[in-house]
Order: structure tokens, then sequence, then C-alpha cells
């Protein structure tokens, strides 16, 4: 992989992560489609794409900073007091049970999924999946709107009436987070699933964006330190690899920004359409050899 | 729930996953590991750590807390 290979899959990672768009199957699917010349199924690939996600997760620590911080002080406190009194303790350890599950699932399932990288139609067809998931997500939330019977005129007046993520349950917490697990297959969003969940487990948009994104990062960096000395002891470029992951961390950054304001009003419908799509005609490039 | 035996129980339990993940650093134990030829399991070393770390956090949870006595003495 040459520079601008390497800083193209950063920018490309970092743009593609938060969105529930699915990162590691564009990862995946574009080289193919592009026909460069680097394997995926070579061992520095995956660590590669590694290292771009700690780009991710560092930009995702940068813009919540503040908030890491009282999390962190808060989950100390609440651990060694026994007893959660604020809301910052709580969002603490929903944050604990909700990354379990991944650690879990990541490190028994690792081997088995690895053997996906090297397949881009499962990719492509992992995307459309995704695509219908995002879209279930949004007609069970109509329903559950419904339901309610929000009849607000607007949008983020509409919103008002779901949970902000602290008020998630501990059992909804662990699904949410065993949801991240499928986003070892590449294709399916780590992002979308978790959103998806949080909506399911009636919180709003823009606060199931917010968990999300905060699920990642001890996941992200996780992963990351299991699979970067792979990468440093596999003779790869680390220079142009770095670079990569400082774009990655860079669009990550300005991507996650613009998702929460996104989320105020808006919807998963979007990225759905655009994942089926592009699932179908990734399929169709790859079997007709396009 | 608050319970001394299911406070024990969480203790014990965060302690044998301590065990076992220091078992798969020393590569004692190689069950369902990626590389059966590697001689330290790191990865399962973080993830019995984190694990151990949530059941002690769950045990000190679960442990009937004592009678809190206010003193009515004022704070300075």
């Amino acid at each position: 992989m040459n520079l601008w290979q390497a800083l193209f899959m950063g920018l490309l990672q970092g743009a593609t992560e938060l969105f529930p768009v699915s990162s590691l199957g564009h990862a995946v699917l574009i080289p193919s489609l592009l026909k460069w010349s680097f394997k995926q199924s070579d061992p520095s690939f995956l660590p590669f794409l590694v290292l771009l996600h700690i780009g991710t997760a560092t930009a995702l620590l940068v813009l919540y900073r503040q908030e890491w911080v009282a999390l962190i002080r808060g989950f100390f406190s609440a651990a060694f007091r026994g007893q959660i009194q604020t809301d910052t303790e709580r969002l603490a350890m929903l944050l604990l049970v909700g990354t379990i599950p991944a650690a879990i699932l990541g490190v028994y399932l690792q081997t088995r999924i690895k053997s996906l990288f090297a397949s881009p139609y499962a990719a492509a067809a992992f995307l459309v999946i995704n695509g219908a998931l995002m879209i279930g997500f949004e007609l069970l939330r109509r329903r559950a709107e419904r339901r309610a019977a929000v009849t607000a005129s607007s949008r983020p007046e509409q919103e008002e009436h779901f949970a902000q993520a602290e008020r998630i349950s501990f059992r909804a917490a662990a699904i949410v987070g065993a949801c991240q697990a499928l986003a070892f297959l590449p294709g399916i969003s780590r992002s979308g699933v978790t959103i998806g969940g949080g909506l399911l487990a009636g919180l709003r948009h823009q606060e199931a964006a917010r968990f999300s994104f905060l699920l990642a990062t001890p996941t992200i960096l996780g992963a990351g330190i299991v699979e970067v000395p792979q990468l440093l002891s596999s003779g790869v470029p680390i220079a142009e690899y770095l670079a990569g992951a400082v774009l990655s961390g860079l669009a990550a950054y300005a991507s996650a920004r613009f998702l929460l304001r996104y989320f105020r009003s808006g919807r998963l419908d979007p990225y759905g359409i655009y994942c089926i799509a592009a699932g179908l005609v990734s399929l169709a490039l790859l079997h007709f050899n396009l | 729930m608050k319970s001394t035996g299911l406070a024990i129980g969480l203790g014990v339990l965060g302690v044998v996953f301590l065990i076992i993940g220091v078992l798969y650093a020393f590569g004692v134990l190689q069950i369902a590991v990626s590389d059966p030829h590697a001689t330290h399991h790191y990865t399962h070393l973080i993830l019995f750590t984190v694990l151990a770390v949530a059941c002690f956090v769950a045990a000190n949870f679960a442990r009937p807390k004592g009678t809190v006595y206010v003193t009515d003495r004022p704070r300075r």
C-alpha cells in the first residue's frame, strides 16, 4: 500500500466510521472495486484498519474529552461507593455493561470473522443487510411514535418525547453492546446497529448517536491495543499508515459533529437506502468484473 | 438486589476470571485461541481482567451497606 492509498483509506474510514454505513465494509469493498494490488487477506490489513480505527477513537476522545473525564471519575466514585448517585455515574456503568458483551464476542469470534475479510462479495451482501436493518429500525421507531401518540409539530419537538442516554436500562445497554459484535462482519455498521438499538430502547436519535459514539471508544481502543503490536512487527510502512490514521481521525471528528447535529431531527432511512443501493451496485460490479 | 452471598459469589467469580486471564497470558490455557502455537494470549488476559473488574464492581454493588450514621456536627 502506497502513501496515497493509505491516505485515501484513512479518509474513507474516518468519514464512514461514524456514519451508519459500515466503514469496514467500504474498506473491504472499495480497494477491490478499484482493483488495488494490496491483498485484503494480508495479515497486516486488519491491523491497518485497526490503526485507522484508533484515529477515529482519538477523535471521539477529543470530541467528548470533558465527558470522558467526568465518566471516569463517575465510574470510580460509583464503583468504590457501591451505589449510583448521579446520571454520569449511571452512564459510566451503562458503558461498562455495554462494552463487556462486545469484548467477549470480539475475542472469541475474531478468527472466524477474519476469514470473511477476504471476501468483497460478503461485504457487499452484508451492506445490503445493513441497509435493511436501518430501514427496519426506523419502521419500528415510527410505530413506537404512533403508539406513544407523539403528535408534535416539528421533528425536534417529536424527539423531546424520548429519553436521554442515561435513562437506558442496563439490560438494553447489554443488548446494544452485544449488537456491536455484529459490526465485526464487514458491511454491518457498528454505529448503525448501536444507534438502532438505542432507538428501540426509547432514546432520542441524537442521544442514541451519543451513546453509540461513547460505547465505540473503549471497544475500538481495546481492539487497537490488541492488534497494533502485530502491525508493528509485520514490517509494513508505519509512516504511511500513521498518516492515514491522522486523516481518519480528522474525518471522524468532522463527521461526528455533523451527525450529532443531523440527528436532532434526522433519521436513519437515507443511510439505509444508500447501503442497499451501494451493496447491490457493488455486487453487480463484482459479479460482472467491471 | 443486595445480598452478602451474591456479593461473595461475584467476588469469587472475579478472582476466577483473574486466574483464567493469567493462565491465558502464560499460555497454559489454549481454549478458543486464534493461534494455538502462541505462547502468550494477551487479548484474553485483557478480556478476563475487564470481566474481573466488572465482577468486583458488581460485588460491591450487591454488598449490603452498613447503617450510615449522620453526625449532627455542622460542616465547616
